[in-house]
């Protein structure tokens, strides 16, 4: 019955139930999770998307830059670090050209919120905006976002980045987003604890070897965190590093094959065999075991480096990274979680899309000024061609001497991409709960990926594959 | 009746054991953001947490206040709040008053209709409304969050149930004597309202206060934030700064509770005014 992936169909409901989610999240002072999964769902394909011309008041940009029909003035929004790696970029484009980049920082949740109104009533939007990669598809689907595939293939940037990123940047065959940096995974560790207790994080290449090592750690010590609350995150990271895909190429809902029957045994078996913590991600408590290493590991992405310096500094030095364990002997080890983009919104003028687009190969597609927010706000970008530079190589003491940077960099090359779309919420949510039920007894990893996927199916109003 | 003295004695002890109870754990929260106002950032993510007050209060307040101009954002909640109740009060009460006191045509399907817009949820007027303003060239004003909130079907609605307490008698003497309909409805029914208007004006002033999304897409401009959309750009992705959010969230409470305790008394008798009908 659906064939193809079909974005645009639940219009209205969406859309009441996107701004629902958006709108709560934001009463109820919703903080980021740091899971790049949990934003609101996504928008709606028709409603609103004609609205524009007309009203868009400052932000089209007006004043076209002596004849190259560039606007002379554009607005970029952003969040949080992201908002200010930007500024670095807006300095240098503005003192190489005649133009002003005006950037706004934002809170998360809230400039989503906000984004996905004014893309969906066409006016209101800026003309460069961050787009995580996991909202890609749902903002899309506003049909309020320029396509940029004719500037990507004449700029000739497309192989410069890693090949993980499109996928969730494309819409029938359009792209509409520029990557901008990556989560490449991998476990951080404690070499005390390792070494206190003889792991030797070499010697793990499986998840089994994972967990046997992990049974050296006395009671009171776990080997990781899996909490109740958050495993579909850790589905997730595991099912996309078996390249698995929740949603087939012509819509099916795909979340019972093989691949996350294999994952879910696996979170079963990490379960059971008691190495795990249960502490909620992102709290006090959180923190706290990784301070003072009651959890000795943590699988998790490059960005997770920020906060760990942030937050936890006095354990700076005693981080080791690793590559995620393989489901089987041989098997690969690079996933990807999280990343962001930048995007167009196509309701600004032609001259304001155009200085848009120039502003954003400049800061995207230019290894100098990647390396620049990588360097300055630990922004790791998906820019593959930078990976060439010497401060990849580097020994960084954070890592006690470890050159953990080229480990990403080979992680990032090696991540499969990944099917986002509108109702990848539904998959987290179903995932959610039926991992849940299997862990505690109710059901067998068979039963909980079948269920998960039965009720996508039936609220996505799809069938299964 | 010594036995039932002690019965009532127990009855009692339990009834305040229970009420005390409650009482901690709703006011632990609030201890808690206080306390955490007062710390620095590493301290707030310590496990237990600390439960006596720091000093870093006026730390993290200078940090909330270089970040984001926060007391500017405090002053335009205010603005916008005390605006919105005064003109939603006078609003809802000549309404409520018309509903309760007058015959007209179509009176009961205006009324439903009315209270029938209570089910709409905000998300959905959200994207019509902004459409409205930007063709209106009011976006980022404050008249584009008061007015389209003005007249409160919850505030109407409640007027009018309680001006139907006012005995017609009472009204028709007025007019014999000459008054005419607006001296009637400020002279006499107004007056006999008080306790409803400061229970609605209580209402009216928190539902403005909280109000997120809608102020989040018409405000565009940091200096015309009101406190929840100030507090919603203090939540990054990698880092929350959980010290300057208890700073800010502690002091956007301060004229909410100054209000409710000036108008204390006549809100629970507002409140109840309208339950009980002759």
């Amino acid at each position: 019955m659906t064939n193809k992936p079909d974005y645009a169909r639940y219009g209205r409901r969406r859309l009441i139930k996107g701004a629902g989610i958006a709108g709560l999240a934001g009463l109820a002072g919703c903080v980021g999770t740091g899971d790049p999964g949990d934003g609101g769902d996504g928008g709606d394909g028709s409603d609103g998307s004609d609205g524009g011309d007309g009203m868009d008041g400052e932000d089209g940009g007006d004043g076209s830059d002596g004849g190259n029909d560039m606007a002379s003035e554009i607005d970029v929004w952003g969040w949080d670090v992201a908002a200010r790696a930007l500024t670095i970029t807006a300095d240098e484009y503005e003192s190489e050209n005649d133009a002003t980049i005006a950037v706004e920082e934002f809170g998360r949740s809230a400039m989503k919120d906000r984004l996905q109104t004014n893309l969906l009533s066409g006016s209101g939007a800026p003309a460069v905006s961050m787009l995580e990669s996991v909202d890609g598809p749902s903002f899309i689907d506003t049909g309020s976002v320029a396509p940029l595939t004719d500037e990507i293939e004449e700029a000739g940037v497309q192989e410069d980045f890693v090949s993980g990123k499109w996928e969730a940047l494309t819409v029938d065959g359009d792209i509409y987003a520029l990557p901008w940096d990556t989560g490449p995974t991998a476990v951080y560790y404690r070499r005390s604890v390792y070494g206190e207790h003889d792991i030797d994080p070499d010697s793990i290449e499986t998840w089994e070897d994972f967990i046997e090592e992990g049974q050296k750690l006395p009671d009171d010590q776990y080997m990781l965190n899996l909490p109740e609350g958050d495993l579909s995150g850790v589905w997730r990271y595991q099912f996309r590093q078996l390249s698995g895909e929740p949603f087939l190429e012509s819509g099916e809902v795909n979340i019972h094959n093989e691949k996350s029957l294999r994952v879910a045994r696996n979170i079963k078996e990490i379960y059971d065999a008691d190495i795990a913590a249960n502490i909620e991600g992102w709290t006090s408590a959180w923190f706290s075991a990784y301070g003072d290493a009651t959890i000795a590991s943590l699988p998790s992405a490059a960005w997770m480096e920020g906060t760990l310096r942030d937050e936890l500094p006095d354990t700076a030095g005693d981080w080791g990274v690793f590559k995620i364990p393989a489901l089987e002997s041989g098997g690969p080890r690079a996933s990807n979680w999280g990343g962001s983009n930048l995007m167009i919104a196509d309701q600004v003028s032609d001259e304001a899309q155009a200085r848009g687009w120039d502003y954003m190969e400049f800061t995207l597609a230019t290894e100098e000024m990647q390396l620049a927010m990588y360097d300055e706000y630990g922004l790791f970008p998906a820019l593959e061609t930078t990976y060439d530079d010497p401060v990849f190589d580097e020994e960084l003491d954070f890592y006690d001497g470890q050159a953990a940077r080229a480990l990403f960099a080979e992680v990032a090359q090696d991540a499969p991409g990944y099917r986002f779309t509108a109702d990848t919420p539904e998959v987290s949510q179903a995932i959610e709960t039926e991992l849940q039920r299997m862990i505690n007894g109710e059901q067998s990893p068979e039963e909980a990926v079948q269920a998960a996927a039965e009720t996508v199916a039936e609220n996505t109003d799809r069938d299964l594959a | 009746m010594r036995e039932q003295q002690r019965k009532d004695a127990v009855w009692r002890f339990l009834t305040y054991a229970f009420v005390i109870t409650m009482v901690v754990v709703m006011m632990v929260p609030l201890y808690w953001m206080l306390v955490a106002a007062t710390l620095p950032q590493e301290q707030f993510l310590q496990f237990p947490p600390r439960l006596i007050p720091g000093t870093a209060f006026l730390d993290n307040f200078a940090a909330l206040q270089e970040r984001l101009d926060f007391l500017r954002t405090i002053r335009n909640s205010v603005l916008i709040a005390v605006v919105y109740t005064l003109l939603s009060l006078v609003l809802c009460s000549m309404a409520g008053f018309a509903f309760a006191k007058y015959e007209f045509k179509y009176k009961e399907p205006i009324f439903y209709a009315i209270l029938a817009t209570l089910v709409l949820p905000i998300q959905l007027l959200v994207i019509p409304l902004f459409l409205l303003m930007a063709q209106l060239e009011w976006t980022n004003t404050f008249r584009a969050i008061i007015l389209p909130w003005a007249a409160n079907p919850i505030g109407i609605f409640l007027m009018r149930q309680n001006m139907k307490s006012i005995p017609d008698a009472l009204l028709e003497s007025a007019r014999m004597d000459g008054a005419t309909e607006f001296q009637i409805f400020y002279r006499i029914a107004l007056p006999t309202m008080r306790s409803s208007l400061a229970a609605l004006a209580i209402i009216l002033f928190l539902f403005q206060w909280d109000l997120f999304l809608y102020p989040l897409v018409i405000l565009e401009s940091a200096d015309m934030y009101t406190i929840p959309i100030g507090l919603a750009q203090l939540t990054g992705f990698q880092r929350i700064y959980y010290d300057q959010i208890m700073v800010a969230a502690t002091l956007a409470i301060v004229p909410m509770v100054v209000l409710f305790l000036v108008l204390q008394k006549q809100f629970v008798s507002g409140i109840l005014a309208g339950s009980l009908k002759e």
